[in-house]
């Protein structure tokens, strides 16, 4: 997944995945590469939520 | 040698006279404060009252015993203004004469809240007005609030990196913290603490200065709190320059001041919310109502996937039906005939001479005839 995603990417190219699906925009040959597309958007929004590269940090300056 | 008289014969005589004509006499008096000392632990306070007037200044001793010092206290917790020096009060009060130190006073008796909010009261709306008249893009709108950049910012839909604005040490800090860090699902923060002293002269400079810092850091939201029951100075909150600031800053602000009674100019030209925790609270929801959407979205693309599979399946049904229906033996079956002259299906029948050999195919048998006649099928449907 591309490092430089953010919820608000991630969350919209989910809800165009959607939408594509529901609108029938989707051939069934692809199907499998978006469903494997859409499970890498949830789980990069869910790990996201809970891990983050910095903890607190003290600044006194 | 003249008669002396004591001193202490004059204190005296001065007490006894001050006495007489003061007591069981109050007057309510409006004067400003100077020299204020506080002493919370014997719940004492000492200062002047200061009248300006045509001949200079007419100064007073004042003070609070233990009796009257809750006066203070509930003027504080009441109108959220530090009874300190600079500020004018509206009192009442009685005349005693201090013999320790041998000079008369005014004791406080009662104070005169109404007065002191109105006075702050007056100032806020001041300064709002020249926001307004010097800030073009702060608008007043017909509900009361106001409309600014900063509040006008469209918050993350995941809010994560955290600048913190507050005094070190304080329960905002700690509420705040204790709210985010130790949430119940788990969800990640990075907060960055700008610690500074939020009430006092210098407190809206110092803000501020943090303010200019955290600009030009990568953060989703600056958090400032503050709380405690001894919090009362919210005057660096209704500071023209920090409002002003806070206005137009470009990272949206989150106000956890913790007072009820008063809304700051800088809550009014951001956003709002009661207390620390409060702050702390919104941002954990925030990110919730972000992971419920995201479920939502996830049942839905996978329903969407279902349908979408189960839709190909009825069609190919569909598809395998109608093959069938049109398979030769169906149509056998149904009491038509396949007709062949050389072994080839006969679809057009122009080749086919008179005297041609003919197969015809029915369901169970196959019938060889020698064509003697042809002519047009006039009426295309008599069958």
């Amino acid at each position: 997944m591309k490092s430089n995603l953010t919820f608000d990417k991630a969350f919209s190219d989910l809800t165009k995945l959607v939408n594509q699906i529901e609108d029938d925009k989707i051939q069934v040959d692809t199907l499998s590469e978006k469903v494997k597309e859409a499970n890498e958007l949830i789980k990069f929004c869910e790990t996201k939520l809970r891990t983050i590269d910095s903890e607190i940090k003290r600044n006194n300056k | 040698m003249p008669a002396i008289t004591k001193l202490s014969e004059i204190v005296t005589e001065l007490d006894e006279l001050i006495r007489g004509k003061f007591t069981g006499k109050s007057f309510w008096i409006s004067a400003e404060l100077s020299g204020v000392k506080k002493y919370p632990d014997k719940r004492w306070c000492f200062f002047d009252f200061v009248e300006k007037n045509e001949n200079g200044e007419t100064l007073m001793k004042g003070v609070s015993w233990a009796r009257s010092y809750q006066n203070i206290e509930l003027f504080e917790n009441s109108t959220g203004i530090e009874f300190k020096s600079g500020i004018e009060i509206t009192c009442k009060v009685c005349v005693s004469f201090y013999k320790a130190k041998s000079y008369p006073q005014l004791e406080i008796l009662e104070i005169d809240f109404a007065h002191a909010i109105g006075q702050l009261e007056l100032e806020k709306q001041k300064t709002l007005k020249r926001l307004i008249a010097e800030n073009k893009t702060i608008k007043y709108l017909p509900d009361g609030r106001y409309r600014t950049i900063n509040n006008s910012l469209e918050l993350p839909k995941v809010i994560q990196r955290i600048a913190l604005i507050t005094a070190a040490n304080s329960d905002g800090q700690r509420d705040f913290k204790k709210v985010t860090i130790t949430n119940k699902y788990d969800y990640a923060f990075s907060i960055q603490e700008y610690l500074t002293v939020i009430q006092g002269k210098t407190a809206s400079k110092l803000i501020l200065e943090k303010l200019k810092l955290i600009q030009q850091e990568n953060f989703d939201i600056v958090v400032i709190v503050r709380g405690g029951g001894s919090d009362t100075d919210f005057a660096a909150f209704n500071d023209y320059e920090l409002a002003n600031a806070a206005a137009t800053y470009s990272i949206p602000i989150l106000t956890g001041i913790g007072h009820d009674r008063n809304t700051s100019i800088v809550d009014l030209m951001t956003r709002q919310l009661r207390t620390p925790t409060e702050v702390g609270s919104f941002i954990i929801e925030r990110n919730m109502n972000f992971e419920y959407e995201l479920q939502q979205l996830r049942d839905r693309f996978f329903e969407a996937v279902e349908d979408l599979i189960e839709d190909r399946k009825e069609t190919l049904i569909h598809f395998k039906q109608r093959v069938k229906n049109l398979h030769p033996t169906t149509i056998l079956k149904k009491g038509f005939a396949i007709i062949k002259s050389n072994n080839k299906i006969v679809t057009d029948p122009k080749n086919i001479k008179v005297n041609s050999e003919l197969q015809t195919i029915l369901k169970n048998e196959i019938i060889s005839s020698t064509v003697n006649k042809k002519s047009k099928n006039e009426k295309q449907s008599d069958i």
